[in-house]
């Protein structure tokens, strides 16, 4: 079987630190004020002093039915064998119909190279054995990426022993990217 | 999914400075060759490593790796450095570094946008127009030096040495600024601390000896808290440590008046009323002294005092502290025994920055002793001591310093004796300069500390810096105080020079060029030896290079320079200390502390009613977020994008009442300054706090992306100093709040 690469995201250990962020924009060079990655806030929920805040950890979910390659006019976006979503630079004119159509905001325009640019999953550094740049510098430990048909991996595992959630089932985008949302006393610990 | 607002809003920055633009075209040397172990790459990658296939790239792109040491804070995390054609274009974690632990922070992610940052001090210069007025002119290291020396000398010959103040925050190259003023004669030495950690690290020196115990997070089993923020105030592995305890599910409890990260991270948050810790603790060793709760053993083989104290925690029942810090006694009980249950697995944590009240030294005395109380010291999951770090390494042979018999302007120790003169009371030495008393301060050289954003009153410490007949500045950046200078002597960034050793653990790492220097640039080292040989103190610096430094620091490990550059770091001989490591006089854990009875101070901690703000005013607090270092990297391109500001934390229902929205502009103001800032309306803070961070609202005008942004805390915060520690108590002042309705000025 194929590799298929996936992140689960640990909620309760993100620390909205954003070292994951300034660290993909170092690694792929991302023009200035733009992001591949990013961590929505949600909260504080409740009233002083009983409160939660979450954060979550977000980037190209890498959809197993992705509305960005199924747009493309060009074939210029779309689906490797182990799930990574890309834009093949050469072929894209530029359109932006795939940003309109993620469900994620997760593309951008890059103003220089004209084409529509977004997550890689730092593909190039998988090839080289290495980690995403976001989840090798995640100082909660909140990114965790691996092989989703290895049993083995730290994702699987993670998934086997907890509820994990993707955003917006509704759309029907079958993401690769699941979030945990347990906190430690749930489940005897959630380290990976 | 809305992307963070911060970010999906941005205008576009990227016309007036993109580095690749500016830079492709210039080739720099790589400092060090390409120098990197193949057991460091192979750690690094993961599924099993293809280390052959990176390192063949690797080579093929014309692509460094550079292990190096991280200034964007003090942790000195291990970093790797990616050059690429003379460019740094990525900074990693080293995984063989305890402080990083293969990752780094945001702060250290961003260090390139120091390197390259259009706004660095490029080369020196001296004033030109007023002092403030941000004129200068580009000088030659010869002349700024030269000038520099000759000002120093002047004031040496006309006032004495005492007249010149120098002071630095803690960094790598602090001994050889050690050497300069000692040598020079003064006694007059500035640093941070007593704006900073003065009240724990001397709570926990007079209690154990030790001034910064660590926790041993992978056994512990419970934490408490009072206002450490790991999550926000990063310090690289003990953030992650916390973060793999509290997964693991390790209880943390917090005491915090605000819901910061840490704060949702714990199992418990207690929004205590500021200063009030003490009686929370005091009511937690009532608790376990009256339950017999202590570890009976420990204390009477390791502790002396016990007797005293536990008399002395009498009074103070829960039901006693429910009453000033709101929190229920049943909490307060429960909690302690909890603690206890959990002992020695569980710590009272010390704490990083205790300068909040006067009665914070009194609180982290009651944290030391509650630690004690249990037993933890030493134990697993409980307080490890850690000895002075760097007593392993060598140094290069000085002659002794002059006797310096002029009493110190920050009062130490005539009228603080019991503050260390390596810690200093730097607010003091502010107010010395106002009244001039015991005699007049004339010069000050500051090294890479920013005086007039940390020190509480800004408009006294800008009067202060102006009433000076000198002042210089080294720094990288042109902060606030470099921009009042006359003479700006401009250090090349972390990735671009050679600094002392760096102990982590035990291992030494290097700090060493990425890059050679973009800018007309030299090492502190260098700095501080050339400006040395000019006041004829050049024997305090026997030395060529920077490189001669690192040597001799290196003749006791037993691994030569080379060697050292090729491995990127170097195994310290273990030191064998007894497991216990108690440093005070008596060699037990001091729950009567001899140094306070000596002095004539209570010798065991008592309440101290902490002031409280009138009807209509709020505590101002203050506090970090995770994207900033103190004063120094909001200029920061990547870190500014993420946080530009520190809108004003207000309760939702005291912002209701004062008919205060979130967003808008409000003017908060102390009875010494006021500030126009943006209000940040929350449920996550108690309703009779306000909360800004630390670091915004500069005057330097040189630091173009920040100037303008966020208001600064130092203008609205009073000065009071607690007499014991020097530490100043920076959550005593109280502040009005209403919107800001134009027409006014700060
Ligand atoms: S998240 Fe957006 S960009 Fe990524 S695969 Fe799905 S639709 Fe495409
Ligand atoms: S680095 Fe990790 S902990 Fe920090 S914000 Fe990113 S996901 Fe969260
Ligand atoms: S904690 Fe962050 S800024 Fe500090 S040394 Fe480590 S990586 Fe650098």
């Amino acid at each position: 079987m194929s590799k298929r690469y996936g992140f689960v995201m640990l909620v309760y250990r993100c620390i909205d630190c954003k070292a994951c962020q300034v660290g993909c924009w170092a690694e792929n060079e991302v023009p200035l004020g733009k992001s591949r990655n990013w961590i929505t806030k949600d909260g504080p929920k409740g009233k002083f002093p009983d409160l939660i805040t979450d954060f979550l950890p977000g980037n190209c979910m890498h959809c197993g039915n992705a509305p960005c390659v199924n747009v493309c006019p060009t074939g210029a976006s779309y689906q490797t064998e182990e799930g990574i979503v890309l834009v093949n630079k050469k072929k894209c004119i530029g359109c932006k119909y795939c940003m309109v159509a993620c469900p994620y905001n997760a593309r951008y325009y890059h103003p220089e190279e004209k084409t529509a640019d977004k997550c890689t999953m730092c593909v190039h550094r998988l090839k080289e054995g290495l980690q995403p740049a976001c989840v090798s510098t995640c100082v909660g430990g909140a990114r965790v990426f691996g092989d989703l048909n290895d049993p083995d991996s730290q994702v699987s595992r993670l998934l086997r022993k907890h509820r994990a959630v993707v955003q917006l089932p509704q759309a029907n985008t079958q993401p690769n990217v699941y979030y945990v949302y347990d906190s430690p006393v749930d489940k005897g610990g959630i380290a990976p | 999914m809305a992307k963070d607002k911060h970010i999906a809003d941005l205008p576009s920055i990227g016309e007036s400075f993109f580095w690749r633009k500016e830079f492709s075209r210039r080739q720099f040397l790589i400092g060090s060759g390409a120098v990197f172990s193949w057991a460091m790459l192979q750690k690094m990658s993961f599924a099993g490593g293809k280390a052959e296939e990176t390192t063949a790239t690797a080579a093929k792109k014309g692509v460094n790796k550079v292990p190096s040491v991280c200034e964007m804070c003090v942790w000195r995390c291990g970093i790797i450095a990616t050059v690429e054609d003379g460019m740094v274009k990525k900074l990693e974690g080293n995984p063989e570094n305890i402080n990083s632990r293969g990752k780094l922070c945001p702060r250290g992610n961003a260090g390139i946008k120091l390197l390259y940052d259009p706004d660095r001090l490029k080369f020196p210069m001296i004033r030109v127009g007023e002092r403030g007025s941000g004129k200068f002119r580009r000088v030659s290291w010869k002349e700024a030096l030269d000038f520099t020396a000759e000002q120093m000398q002047r004031i040496k010959e006309q006032y004495g040495p005492e007249a010149m103040i120098m002071s630095s925050t803690h960094n790598l190259t602090q001994p050889y600024f050690e050497n300069l003023l000692k040598a020079y004669g003064t006694p007059n030495y500035g640093t941070q601390r007593s704006l900073c950690f003065n009240a724990m690290t001397i709570a926990f020196l007079f209690t154990y000896g030790v001034a910064q115990p660590v926790v041993d997070y992978e056994n512990c089993k419970y934490i408490i808290y009072a206002g450490r923020n790991l999550a926000e105030a990063i310090s690289n592995s003990e953030t992650q440590r916390m973060m793999d305890f509290a997964a693991r599910g390790g209880k943390i409890v917090m005491l915090d008046p605000r819901f910061t990260i840490t704060a949702s991270k714990a199992a418990e948050w207690l929004p205590i009323r500021p200063g009030t810790d003490l009686a929370f603790f005091l009511a937690m060793g009532h608790v376990i002294i009256k339950e017999k709760l202590y570890n009976q053993e420990f204390i009477q083989q390791h502790t002396v005092g016990f007797e005293e104290f536990a008399k002395a925690v009498e009074p103070y029942s829960p039901e006693w502290a429910a009453q000033r810090c709101d929190i229920p006694a049943e909490t307060i009980r429960r909690i302690a025994r909890e603690f206890a249950a959990a002992a020695p697995a569980a710590v009272v944590h010390p704490n990083w920055r205790t300068s909040n009240f006067v009665n914070s030294f009194q609180t982290e005395r009651t944290v030391a002793i509650l630690n004690a109380l249990v037993g933890n010291w030493a134990a697993p999951g409980g307080l490890q001591p850690v000895p002075e770090e760097g007593s392993a390494l060598g140094s290069l042979p000085q002659p002794p310093y002059p006797t310096v018999t002029a009493p110190r302007l920050d009062g130490v120790p005539w009228k603080h004796p019991l503050v260390p003169l390596k810690y200093g009371v730097i607010q003091d030495i502010r107010d010395a300069l106002l009244t001039g008393e015991p005699y007049q301060g004339k010069g000050w050289l500051v090294y890479r500390q920013n005086p007039l954003m940390s020190i509480p009153e800004r408009r006294k410490t800008l009067t202060a810096l102006k009433n000076l007949d000198f002042l210089a500045v080294i720094d990288v950046i042109p902060n606030d105080t470099a921009y009042y200078a006359d003479v700006i002597l401009p250090e090349s960034t972390y990735l671009e020079r050679w600094d002392p050793l760096s102990v982590a653990g035990n291992r030494v790492f290097l700090r060493r060029p990425a890059v050679e220097p973009l800018y007309d640039t030299k090492s502190g080292l260098m700095i501080l030896k050339e400006l040395g040989e000019r006041l004829g103190l050049g024997d305090y610096f026997p030395y060529q290079d920077e490189r001669d430094v690192i040597k001799a620091q290196l003749a006791p490990v037993g691994i030569s320079f080379e060697e050292l550059l090729e491995k990127g770091w170097a195994e310290l001989q273990e030191e064998h200390h007894d497991p216990y490591y108690l440093q005070t006089a008596s060699n037990k854990i001091e729950i009567s502390s001899s140094t306070l009875a000596n002095s004539g101070e209570n010798p065991v901690p008592a309440w101290q009613e902490p002031p409280a703000p009138p009807v209509g005013k709020f505590y101002l607090l203050s506090g970090k977020v995770a994207q900033h270092t103190q004063f120094s990297t909001q200029n920061n391109l990547w870190l500014s994008l993420l946080t530009p500001d520190n809108p004003v934390w207000i309760n939702a229902e005291a912002a209701k009442q004062l008919g205060i929205k979130d967003g808008q502009p409000v003017i908060v103001e102390s009875p010494v300054g006021k500030v126009i800032n943006k209000a940040y309306v929350t449920e996550g803070i108690r309703p009779d706090c306000v909360f800004m961070a630390a670091g915004f609202g500069h005057l330097s005008k040189a630091l173009k992306t920040t100037y303008g942004k966020g208001a600064s805390n130092s203008s609205l915060h009073e000065t009071h100093t607690d007499p014991v520690t020097g530490c100043q108590a920076l959550s005593e002042t109280f502040v009005t709040v209403r919107p800001y309705l134009g027409g006014e000025s700060a």
